[in-house]
C-alpha cells in the first residue's frame, strides 16, 4: 500500500496487525493502552512499523503525543503532507 | 534450622499477618512433609484442609465475602513463608490469591462474587487461572479459545494449558478470544465453574519441579455460562490480564524469596555442622564469600518485593515495577539455590537434603507468568519510552549509576529511535540496568542499615549490565554468524 496514497488505510492497516484486530474493529477513539492492550513494547513495535512504511527513522518525540487511534492516523497523515 | 538474620517477621506490617505467621509456620513444621509432596506430585487433601482452617485461601478476597481482606504486601509475607516449607504449595495458595481470584474480586459481577467469593475465601473451592495455549505461548493476543455469545448466555470453546491448581480447582478464570464481544477479535475473561457442562480435565503433567502443584490441560466444548460470568468490560480482557498478572507476578516473586530463605537457611545450618581440617565449612572464607552473597541477595528480593507491594497499595501502577520484582527474584532465587547445593557438595545432589528439589522447583519461576526474557525486552522497552521512569535516590553510588543509565536511554533513543525494538539484546542490558537500579532504590527505601554492601553489588551488576549494552551490537552480530555457519554445516 502506498502511504502517501492512502495514509489512514495504511494505518490502520498496521495498527491492526500490531494489536491483533481487525481494521473494522478499529474506533477513531480507541486509545492504544487503555482500549486496544498495547504495552511500552507494543506501542513501540507499531511506530517503528509506521517509520517503515513511511521510509522515515521517527524519535520518541514525535511518537509520545498518539495515545489514540485517531492520532496515529492524523500523525502519518500530517508526515505524508511534508514535501520529501 | 539456624535462623539467619534476614529471617523474621519485622516484615510483616500487617498486625493480622503477625498473629497467622507464627501459627502457619508450626503448622507447616509440624503437618506438611515437602518430600513426600514431591514424590507423591501431589499436596495431600488434609494439608489442603488444614491451609483452608487457618484461613489461607481467604487472604486477599474481601471481609464482606468471607475473607481477610489483606493488602498485596501482607498476602506476599504468607506466601514467602509457605514456600520456605513447600513450593507446590505456595504456588497454590499464591495463584488462588493472586490470579485465580483478583479478577473475580475486583472485575466480577455481585451475583458472581456473592455466589463464589465465600467459597472460595473458606477453601470450599479453589481458584485457577488460564490464559496460555499450546499454540500461543506467553503471546496472549494469539488466542484460539473462543468465546462468542448465544441463546442463553456465553459459549467456550478451545483448550488451556499449563493451568495451575487446575486439577481440583472449582472455578477458572479464563483468558479468551471474544468476536462479537468488543470486536471480531477482542479477548474478554470470563469464569467458568468445574461442573459446567463440557469442562473437561486433563491428566496432571509430570514436572521437573514443584511437582505437588497441580498443572493440567483444561478443554472447554461448547460450555455455556451466563452473562453475569464475564469479568468487566467485554473485550477488555487483555488490558485486564496485565493488571491481574502485575500482582501474580509480585506474588510470585514473594514465593522466591521464600525459596531463597530456605536455601539460605540450609546452606547455614550445613555449613556450620559440617567439618573440613577440624574447622566447619562456614570458617573459610570462600564459604563465608557464598552465605553473604546469598544473604545479600535474600535482603534484596526481600525490598523489592515490599517496594512494589507498597506502591500496589498506594494505588500506584505496578506493571513494569512488578515485572522487575519478577525477574530479580526468581533469577536471585535459583542461583541462590545453586549455591546452596555448591556448599553442600555431592549431599546436596542426593534428593534427601532438600536442596535438590529446592533447585528444581526454583526453575519454573524464571519461565512462567511472563518468561524473564520477555520481560527484560518489555522493561528495556519502557524506559526507552519513558526516561523519566529513572528517579534519583540520595545515594551517591546509585544516582550515579541512574545518570549513567539515563545517558545509555538518550543514546538509544537518538541513536535508534523508534527502532530500538528491534535491538532485542540492548533493551534486555538496558533492563538489567534498571533492575539493578530499582532493586538497589528498594533496599534504601527500606531504610536497611545492613544492606549498603548488597547495594554496592548491585551498582556493579547495573554497571556491568552498561558495558554490555555498550557491546550488544556486536554480540547479536557474532550469534548471527555462529548460526549461519550452523546453519551450513
Amino acid at each position: 500500500m502506498n502511504a502517501l496514497e492512502k495514509p489512514r488505510e495504511l494505518t490502520l492497516s498496521i495498527l491492526a496487525e500490531v494489536a491483533e484486530v481487525t481494521p473494522d474493529d478499529l474506533e477513531p477513539h480507541h486509545r492504544l493502552r487503555e482500549d486496544l492492550g498495547l504495552d511500552s513494547l507494543t506501542s513501540l513495535e507499531l511506530l517503528s512499523r509506521l517509520g517503515e512504511a513511511l521510509k522515515m527513522d521517527l524519535e520518541f518525540e514525535q511518537a509520545m503525543d498518539i495515545r489514540t487511534v485517531d492520532d496515529a492516523c492524523l500523525f502519518v497523515e500530517r508526515q505524508c503532507s511534508v514535501p520529501q | 534450622m539456624l535462623r539467619p538474620a534476614v529471617i523474621d517477621d519485622a516484615g510483616a506490617r500487617d498486625g493480622a499477618v503477625s498473629l497467622l505467621l507464627p501459627e502457619l509456620r508450626r503448622y507447616l513444621a509440624r503437618d506438611v512433609d515437602g518430600e513426600a509432596i514431591d514424590r507423591e506430585g501431589a499436596i495431600p487433601e488434609a494439608t489442603r484442609d488444614g491451609l483452608a482452617r487457618l484461613g489461607l485461601f481467604g487472604l486477599t478476597i474481601p471481609e464482606s465475602h468471607g475473607g481477610a481482606g489483606l493488602s498485596l504486601g501482607a498476602a506476599c509475607e504468607v506466601v514467602a513463608t509457605l514456600a520456605e516449607a513447600d513450593r507446590s504449595i505456595a504456588i497454590m495458595v499464591g495463584l488462588h490469591a493472586g490470579l485465580g481470584t483478583r479478577g473475580l474480586v475486583q472485575h466480577g459481577t455481585a451475583e458472581l462474587r456473592d455466589r463464589w467469593l465465600p467459597r472460595l475465601a473458606s477453601g470450599e473451592c479453589v481458584a485457577s487461572f488460564g490464559a496460555t495455549e499450546a499454540s500461543a505461548g506467553s503471546d496472549l493476543t494469539m488466542l484460539s479459545t473462543r468465546v462468542k455469545p448465544v441463546a442463553g448466555g456465553l459459549r467456550i470453546d478451545g483448550e488451556k494449558s499449563y493451568v495451575t491448581n487446575g486439577g481440583f480447582a472449582g472455578l477458572f478464570t479464563i483468558l479468551a478470544s471474544s468476536p462479537g464481544l468488543g470486536g471480531a477479535r477482542a479477548a474478554s475473561l470470563v469464569c467458568v465453574p468445574r461442573d459446567a457442562e463440557g469442562v473437561k480435565i486433563g491428566r496432571e503433567e509430570d514436572k521437573l519441579g514443584i511437582r505437588g502443584s497441580s498443572t493440567v490441560t483444561v478443554t472447554f466444548d461448547g460450555v455455556v455460562v451466563p452473562w453475569s460470568h464475564l469479568l468487566g468490560e467485554p473485550g477488555k480482557g487483555i488490558v485486564l490480564t496485565h493488571g491481574l498478572l502485575a500482582w501474580g507476578r509480585t506474588i510470585m516473586s514473594a514465593g522466591c524469596v521464600g525459596a531463597a530463605r530456605s536455601a539460605l537457611a540450609m546452606a547455614m545450618a550445613h555449613t556450620h555442622t559440617r567439618r573440613q581440617s577440624r574447622r566447619p565449612l562456614s570458617a573459610f572464607g570462600a564459604t563465608r564469600a557464598h552465605l553473604a552473597w546469598m544473604s545479600m541477595r535474600t535482603r534484596a528480593m526481600e525490598a523489592i518485593v515490599r517496594d512494589v507491594s507498597a506502591a500496589a497499595e498506594a494505588g500506584g501502577p505496578i506493571a513494569i515495577p512488578s515485572a522487575i520484582a519478577k525477574v530479580y527474584c526468581s533469577d536471585t532465587a535459583f542461583a541462590i539455590a545453586d549455591r546452596a547445593l555448591q556448599l553442600h557438595g555431592a549431599l546436596g545432589f542426593l534428593e534427601p537434603t532438600g536442596v535438590a528439589r529446592l533447585l528444581r522447583d526454583c526453575r519454573i519461576t524464571r519461565i512462567f507468568e511472563g518468561a524473564n526474557d520477555v520481560l527484560l525486552v518489555r522493561i528495556g522497552a519502557a524506559l526507552l519510552a519513558d526516561p523519566s521512569a529513572l528517579g534519583r535516590t540520595g545515594a551517591e553510588a546509585l544516582d550515579a549509576l541512574a545518570l549513567r543509565l539515563g545517558a545509555a536511554v538518550d543514546a538509544a533513543r537518538r541513536r535508534w529511535g523508534v527502532g530500538a525494538v528491534n535491538h532485542q539484546l540492548a533493551l534486555q542490558r538496558i533492563a538489567r540496568a534498571h533492575i539493578a537500579l530499582a532493586v538497589g532504590a528498594a533496599l534504601l527505601d527500606g531504610d536497611d542499615a545492613g544492606s549498603s554492601h548488597a547495594v554496592s553489588e548491585l551498582v556493579s551488576e547495573g554497571n556491568e549490565a552498561l558495558e554490555a549494552l555498550d557491546r550488544a551490537d556486536t554480540d547479536d552480530a557474532r550469534a548471527a554468524a555462529v548460526l549461519s555457519v550452523l546453519a551450513e554445516a
